[in-house]
């Protein structure tokens, strides 16, 4: 369990990591904008673009937030378990495995979801699309 | 001038909007939670397009819109979806509430207010 211990103390650094990067990049962008909106600067299209990667780079980090919370709780419920009964180690292990293999898919399927026209590495249109 | 309401959990998402729409003639209102667009709404601000994020806490982006089509003053608003997705089911449960269209992040500023342009039908 001790392992467990390092492990969950390791994934609470990644994630206060992450989650300083947001907060900071999120503060570096503002200051810009309102330095751009102050003096009334006009950005051409590829700025205002760029301008828009922190955006989606706080989806990305946030959906791996999510996926470090719910292996911390998964690991929790193993850990937790395995306390109360040695034996039902076996059986805890492979729920425990089936859970990151389920949190895996999920943080996998936000990463393309979030990427916007970024998705799997494609160029997308520019194209707004009319229903 | 036509109001245009922006929602979405990014502040930095609705700076960028700004700095597109601030030269065009319309009156720009922006929100960081949906909840309280709806409320504003639901105490008499009349917007004539909504353009909304998505994932959002509380109120997404789609319970939003349902929401709006269950009001009488925005049950017909035009309304577009302005986000990271692109999964089409998701669009396709945007278009059964009556959405207007779906631009992908991130956005093309021209295209954003070609957008605009295009539904308020404004003067090109």
């Amino acid at each position: 369990m001790v392992l467990l211990n390092s492990m969950d103390e390791l994934l609470s650094h990644i994630k206060e990591v992450q989650q300083d990067v947001i907060q900071l990049s999120s503060e570096s962008l503002l200051m810009i904008s309102n330095f751009i909106e102050k003096n009334g600067l006009e950005v051409d299209n590829d700025v205002a673009t760029a301008l828009q990667y922190q955006d989606i780079i706080s989806q990305q980090l946030n959906a791996t937030i999510e996926a470090i919370n719910s292996v911390q709780s998964s690991m929790d419920r193993f850990s937790h378990s395995y306390q109360m009964d040695e034996n039902l180690v076996v059986e805890s292990m492979k729920k425990f495995q089936d859970k990151l293999s389920v949190v895996l898919c999920e943080a996998k399927d936000k990463k393309s979801r979030f990427s916007g026209k970024f998705a799997n590495g494609d160029a997308q249109t520019d194209e707004i699309e009319f229903f | 001038m036509p109001l245009v309401i922006f929602v979405d959990d990014s502040e930095t998402a609705l700076a960028s909007t700004r700095m597109v729409t601030n030269s065009m003639p319309i009156e720009v209102k922006q929100y960081t939670e949906a909840q309280v667009a709806l409320a504003e709404i639901k105490a008499g601000m009349t917007p004539d397009l909504i353009i909304t994020d998505l994932n959002m806490p509380v109120m997404n982006g789609l319970e939003f819109l349902q929401a709006l089509r269950a009001h009488p003053s925005t049950s017909r608003t035009p309304c577009l979806m302005l986000t990271t997705e692109t999964k089409v089911e998701l669009k396709e449960q945007g278009k059964a509430l009556g959405l207007t269209g779906w631009i992908v992040k991130p956005f093309n500023p021209a295209q954003l207010k070609q957008a605009i342009t295009r539904v308020l039908r404004l003067p090109a």
